[in-house]
């Protein structure tokens, strides 16, 4: 563990909306709160409501920072892979979320920042800034992120191209990344529905990958992404529904 | 309840009872109408320029919402001074936390809010026996709290913060809200406030005019001697000359006494400022936040009066005592005789 830090809030002075789009916010007390608040109730609604088992639990590493990563097809994605992670460490779990999503009107971002601690990531601007300030707070501090390397929601389910993205964020750090499969989640909420449905939901978590011996480059980005695809499409398996699609790629 | 107690807590018709308490509301609200017109004379006549003009607007504009919330409790009732200082020991200890990182220390932080809280409690309560304990304890649970980690790295200084900001935020704005037991509360309070507040202004205008040698560099390079010496004069003055009124035919009315009060508060009020700054230079922080345009934090507007509230306090108390014609543990004695009911 590290030592004591005298050393302020890294948002400290930001006004709320800066605080709610900034990639260093640290959140408070009332926010710790309300963030073991708002896991231990969606780890209670998933085991209810859509019955969701999770495999694989002992891959996951003992402590922050690592990167959990996994196909995208539903809002429960994320919410979903945060759940089953121990409550020690629910208060370093960020999503990264899209910006253009979830932080385009202020009372959208300030409940994704307050419960969710969603980290904005724009889509269409994504500079190698905001990256490259997202790398350095995943190496400095002990923190989770949750991403989806698709970059995107997939419409049907099927697994789509991974992006450099989260390449460029671990390669050369020595941060494991943590691959997991999503089963159910598409069909428990897919693009179009309105309302979750109570479909049962699958998490399957892999061995952590390494990616300290992959140059930060172009190249290196590439293999990163296609390790990490592969690492999910081995997780999906054979009797997975969307493995077809998968493997027809 | 206690129609006394009901009188103290809630009040509000008695709120102008006190001619300093009219006094000092009429002349703020007079304040806050002709400076802003002032400003607005001097800029006509081409005396400001429109940086300075705008940045006086700034603390005139942050004055006029300070000043209620300030004085609003003190008119509506006692009840609503021990909320609105619980509100303000929470809101500095959060800035504070901020600026010295001690809020990643979530457990630590826990103990300190909890233990600001319970100070309200023991002070509404009017519970002098566990206001007083509430100090030992906070420390020897925050050095027990601070164990659990099994961390001994960085030990000391997560203990120092939070034990300081427990000290500073719930014991020492404690004892200010502690007033709010004296029947003579709301002029005590308006006393405390306008001297302190006046302390800064006193400082800040006999520092441009007289000057002198820096008092010291580097903690606060704008600071002087002759600053630090006008502001005790005057505040002295001040106190004098409104504390004879407010401590009318009270052990605390005599000369010799408000001398010393004023005393007390000039220096302990600079003593506050200077604490302030040597914690931001310490960490190497200009600027604490904006919650107060044209001020800054709120840390920077109240930093006086953490360390003027105890002190004055103890010397009023020890003088003439505070609160001791008032009934004393409103909740404890009904939990006390509910539980007498139960044991026989």
């Amino acid at each position: 563990m590290v030592d004591f830090r005298l050393e302020p809030a890294k948002d400290l002075g930001l006004t709320h909306r800066q605080r709610t789009l900034s990639l260093n916010r640290e959140a408070g007390l009332i926010e710790t709160g309300l963030h073991m608040g708002w896991w231990g109730f969606m780890r209670t609604y998933l085991r209810l409501y859509h019955r969701m088992r999770v495999e694989g639990r002992s891959h996951l590493p003992a402590k922050p920072p690592f990167v959990l990563i996994a196909n995208h097809a539903s809002h429960l994605d994320a919410l979903a892979m945060a759940a089953p992670l121990p409550w020690r460490h629910r208060d370093c779990i960020f999503p990264l979320a899209a910006g253009d999503v979830f932080f385009e009107t202020p009372v959208l971002a300030t409940f994704a920042m307050a419960c969710i601690n969603a980290l904005p990531v724009w889509r269409n601007n994504c500079g190698r800034h905001a990256l490259g300030e997202l790398r350095k707070r995943l190496v400095e501090q002990p923190c989770i992120y949750i991403l989806f390397p698709e970059g995107r929601r997939s419409e049907d389910g099927s697994l789509l191209e991974f992006k450099a993205g989260l390449g460029m964020m671990v390669a050369e750090t020595g941060v494991p990344v943590v691959p997991c499969w999503l089963g159910g989640a598409h069909e428990a909420w897919a693009r179009d529905a309105i309302v979750p449905r109570p479909r049962k939901i699958v998490m399957r978590i892999g061995e952590p990958l390494d990616f300290a011996g992959i140059r930060n480059r172009r190249e290196g980005w590439s293999k990163i992404a296609d390790r990490a695809r592969a690492a999910v499409v081995a997780l999906a398996g054979d009797q997975s529904e969307g493995a077809s699609r998968i493997t027809g790629r | 309840m206690n129609p006394v107690v009901r009188e103290r807590l809630f009040g509000v018709h008695s709120a102008f009872d006190h001619p300093v308490v009219l006094g000092v509301v009429v002349a703020a609200a007079a304040a806050l109408l002709i400076a802003p017109l002032a400003v607005w004379l001097l800029a006509r006549a081409g005396r400001l320029a429109p940086e300075t003009r705008r940045e006086l607007y700034l603390r005139i504009f942050t004055w006029a919402l300070l000043m209620p919330l300030l004085l609003g409790p003190i008119l509506l009732g006692a009840a609503w001074v021990i909320l609105g200082v619980l509100a303000l020991s929470l809101l500095c200890y959060r800035e504070y936390a901020r600026l010295t990182g001690l809020f990643r220390e979530k457990m630590m932080s826990l103990v300190v809010v909890v233990g600001i809280v319970l100070v309200s409690f023991a002070i509404f309560d009017h519970w002098y026996g566990f206001f007083a304990a509430l100090a030992p304890l906070g420390v020897a649970t925050i050095a027990a709290v601070g164990l659990l980690g099994d961390r001994p790295q960085g030990y000391i200084q997560r203990l120092a913060l939070a034990v300081l900001a427990f000290a500073l935020f719930g014991i020492g704005l404690g004892h200010l809200a502690y007033f709010a037991n004296d029947t003579n509360y709301r002029a005590i309070l308006v006393l405390l406030l306008v001297a302190v507040a006046l302390n800064d202004v006193f400082a800040y205008l006999s520092g441009k005019t007289i000057g002198g040698p820096r008092l010291c560099p580097h903690t606060s390079p704008n600071k002087t001697i002759g600053g630090a010496v006008g502001a005790l004069v005057l505040t002295t003055a001040l106190v004098c000359l409104l504390g004879r009124l407010v401590f009318a035919d009270q052990p605390m009315g005599q000369w010799h006494h408000l001398l010393a009060l004023g005393l007390l508060i000039s220096v302990a009020g600079q003593f506050g400022d200077l604490m302030l700054s040597a914690v931001k230079r310490d960490i190497g922080v200009k600027d604490i936040g904006h919650t107060l345009p044209g001020h800054g934090g709120l840390l920077d507007r109240f930093d006086s009066l953490l360390l003027v509230a105890p002190t004055v306090y103890h010397y009023v108390g020890y003088i003439q005592g505070v609160g001791l014609d008032q009934p004393t543990n409103l909740f404890t004695e009904a939990a006390a005789w509910a539980t007498s009911l139960i044991s026989p």
